[in-house]
């Protein structure tokens, strides 16, 4: 890991791109501070990789995916040329938002070095509640009540074991401690509540017997009919509920998108017309 | 490559297209077109259509790129960099009368816009539902969707919810070879979209790839509860020291603004709300949330007010008392009027630690050049607009409120900041993108462009150095933020 610059009182931190995320998390949360986004398996994920696929996790639903945290980037071009784009402020109108397309790009327009970040300070209180239902509907019915509600949850997931298990819906609560109690208290009067973790998500990307894990990305309101097609392979699956994304191991694939392919090629052209960062390799 | 000039024949074919009410063609018309509120630089465009459906954009579009005309898509002119400014003639492509909004879906969160739809109309179309659309940049009455896509606008309340590009999905571009791409999430897809985030990069591009005729916008949960103070120092010193230390404690305001005694007088002037006529500067803060645990943020606010010297604290008690300041707030601009007919309103970025050496920085640098200055400032983000007044008819007044504005632009990218933070690059900031990024960054933005639009046509001589300039140092005035 090499940090680059961390400026805790102006909330900014720049680091390299071989960085794990842990260590990052690490060296913030001595300033009580954090970067706001949790993909899996962080103590070998590093900060490229977060950069190249756009990574998140559960928190998402609070806090968005990397994209919405990234201040500039530094990055070598496929000749060579090393650019810096963004700039080292929360605000910056000044030239074309590389970052937002080098984000997500899975390496294919540039290979990035190094990266600065908003970072937030810790909640002081974080906690997780879950409820259980025998059908995906009834689960997805729930989703749409915390959803809707006056509530303010940073995670709303939806998982299941696959075969005859039952649904969870697990919501995550944080910020100061009276306003986590009083959204637990009304959590509690929408629903019959138990405690929760995260764990549900470890496991779902720890089981890599399970085959590959694909994802779906549907309007929230939509979700429980996109899962109804692959209750038929018992696939097990988690998904961003109050997103409408949706990971699952194994079962149908998803259908192709449609795209914009004309300009995606133009653009991967412009950047790198001898094919240095092959699709496929990040 | 060369543009070519608008021929009577083809404003007869715009004609065909748009309808002779569509269509703008004679000099004392198109001067209401001559320059956005950016005006330093003025020039006429040839023709402005104003088309009322995406299929008669496509027609115009194509139209131009058949007799390699200029094209530049155009809102309300809000702009405050130039960024609409029509440099080489060409045809405007004005989006206010595709204002509909088309689709509103509460359950997903979502809006389905034309891109003429003015940013409050958003909000007020959804707030009975207890929703809004977030970017609050003070145009709001008349700056429309895509306008603020174009500049990725902000506003007092960026410092929480973020900017245009947080907030906008996907949206509809006609290129200006006239090809029509959904780029981003669908109406009816996921946010998750696959490939490049053309969506991301095309926000904050000032109109140079296309133009937008829908777009597709996420709503936001609008609070339950607010606490809103003013607070009133002696010293503008003691007021950004006060910023930075709130930032720097773990609180994230939803807002934190700063204006200066200059503007907080014209404010008073102008509104009578109550605010001291002889204070160094206030601070706007709002914190928003669930009523419980908001009281005692407030409490550690205040406490850090208090620590520096703040002389009176006074939170809103009501929500009238609340619209009200944000009155002052936003209006800030049209008050000005009454300090000085000609001033011009800066726009840049320092890191937030940095905002009280910047503030010192402005004040030394108006006085150099012999300028009156005021500051209102999005003072949590680090994002300052400073407003200096000068007398057009003093000679070497105007040079000197240019020279005075580049300087404090320039100090803001040597304490590691931006030159622009929500203005824009436009025509007047050119010259200082070679000041914030390298020879090699700027080719790296020239790529993204040329796959948008090889030829170069949409939106000419913006954004990048070197473009035709129309600078006569004769301006009026200008307002906003």
């Amino acid at each position: 890991m090499s940090l680059v610059a961390y400026a805790p009182d102006d909330l900014t931190v720049s680091v390299t791109a071989d960085t794990t995320l842990a260590a990052l998390q690490k060296y913030l949360a001595r300033r009580g501070q954090w970067l706001p986004v949790d993909p899996p398996h962080p103590d070998r994920l590093t900060i490229g990789a977060i950069i190249d696929g756009n990574l998140s996790g559960p928190r998402r639903y609070g806090y968005g995916t990397v994209r919405e945290h990234v201040l500039s980037l530094r990055a070598e071009l496929a000749d060579g040329r090393r650019i810096k784009t963004g700039a080292d402020v929360v605000k910056n109108a000044a030239g074309y938002d590389l970052c937002r397309l080098f984000t997500g790009a899975r390496g294919e327009l540039a290979s990035v070095r190094e990266v600065c970040f908003k970072v937030q300070p810790l909640p002081e209180v974080e906690q997780f509640v879950e409820a259980r239902f025998p059908s995906v509907e009834a689960a997805c019915a729930f989703v749409e009540i915390l959803d809707t509600s006056e509530l303010t949850p940073v995670v709303l997931d939806l998982h299941h074991p696959g075969g005859a298990g039952l649904w969870t819906v697990v919501a995550g609560l944080a910020g100061m401690r009276e306003d986590v109690a009083w959204q637990r208290q009304e959590a509690e009067r929408l629903g019959t509540l138990t405690d929760s973790s995260l764990d549900h998500d470890r496991r779902f990307w720890a089981a890599a017997h399970a085959g590959p894990v694909r994802k779906l990305a549907v309007l929230p309101s939509a979700l429980a009919a996109a899962i109804q097609p692959l209750r038929a392979a018992a696939v097990s699956l988690v998904a961003r509920a109050g997103n409408g994304i949706l990971y699952y191991h194994g079962g149908p694939e998803p259908p192709a998108p449609i795209l914009p392919v004309k300009l995606l090629q133009r653009l991967k052209h412009e950047f790198d017309p001898t094919n240095k960062f092959p699709a496929g390799t990040s | 490559m060369a543009m070519a000039a608008v021929s009577p024949s083809l404003v007869r074919e715009l004609r065909a297209i748009c309808g002779d009410d569509g269509v703008i063609a004679t000099p004392e018309r198109l001067l209401v077109y001559e320059c956005d509120a950016y005006t330093m630089e003025k020039n006429l465009p040839d023709a402005v259509v104003l088309p009322r459906t995406t299929e008669e954009v496509v027609g115009v579009v194509k139209l131009c790129a058949a007799h390699q005309i200029p094209i530049i898509p155009r809102g309300t002119g809000t702009s405050l960099s130039g960024a609409v400014l029509a440099v080489d003639g060409g045809v405007i492509i004005g989006t206010t009368r595709l204002n509909r909004i088309l689709r509103l879906d509460f359950r997903n969160r979502r809006a389905l816009v034309e891109a003429g739809v003015p940013n409050l109309s958003i909000t007020n179309a959804v707030k009975h539902r207890g929703l809004m659309f977030a970017p609050d940049p003070s145009s709001q009455p008349s700056s429309t969707i895509a306008g603020n896509i174009a500049f990725n606008a902000g506003g007092p309340h960026t410092l929480k919810h973020g900017a245009t590009t947080n907030h906008v999905l996907g949206f509809d571009l006609v290129l200006a070879s006239g090809e029509s791409v959904w780029l981003g999430a669908e109406p009816d897809g996921g946010d998750d979209v696959e490939g490049y985030d053309l969506r991301g990069v095309v926000i904050g591009a000032e109109g140079m790839f296309g133009v937008i005729t829908r777009v597709l916008v996420r709503l936001m949960k609008t609070a339950r509860a607010y606490r809103t103070l003013l607070a009133v120092f002696d010293h503008p010193d003691d007021a950004s020291q006060t910023v930075s230390d709130i930032i720097a404690s773990g609180i994230i305001p939803v807002a934190l603004e700063m204006m200066d005694q200059p503007i907080t007088r014209a404010i008073e002037e102008a509104y009578h709300f109550g605010l001291p006529m002889d204070a160094g500067a206030v601070l706007i803060i709002e914190l928003e949330g669930h009523e419980a645990g908001l009281d005692r943020q407030l409490h550690r606010v205040l406490e850090l007010c208090r620590k520096h010297h703040a002389r009176e604290l006074k939170p809103a008690r009501t929500d009238a008392e609340r619209a009200a300041l944000w009155k002052c707030r936003k209006g800030a601009f049209a008050a000005i009027g009454r300090i000085s007919p000609c001033f011009v309103t800066q726009d840049g970025v320092v890191p937030r630690t940095r905002l009280p050496e910047i503030m010192r920085f402005i004040y030394d640098s108006a006085k150099q050049h012999g300028l009156g200055v005021a500051n209102v400032c999005h003072a949590g983000d680090g994002n300052i607009h400073p407003i200096l007044f000068y007398d057009e008819r003093i000679p070497g007044h105007v040079e000197q409120a240019y020279a005075c504005s580049t300087e404090i632009v320039r100090r803001c990218v040597e304490l590691g900041g931006s030159c622009t933070g929500e203005h824009g690059i436009g025509v007047e900031k050119v010259d200082l993108m070679s000041v914030q990024y390298t020879a090699d960054d700027i080719a790296a933005m020239k790529r993204v462009r040329h796959a948008f639009d090889p030829e170069g046509r949409c939106n000419p001589h913006k954004m990048f150095p070197g473009g035709k300039r129309c600078l006569n140092f004769k301006p009026a005035r200008q307002v906003a933020v």
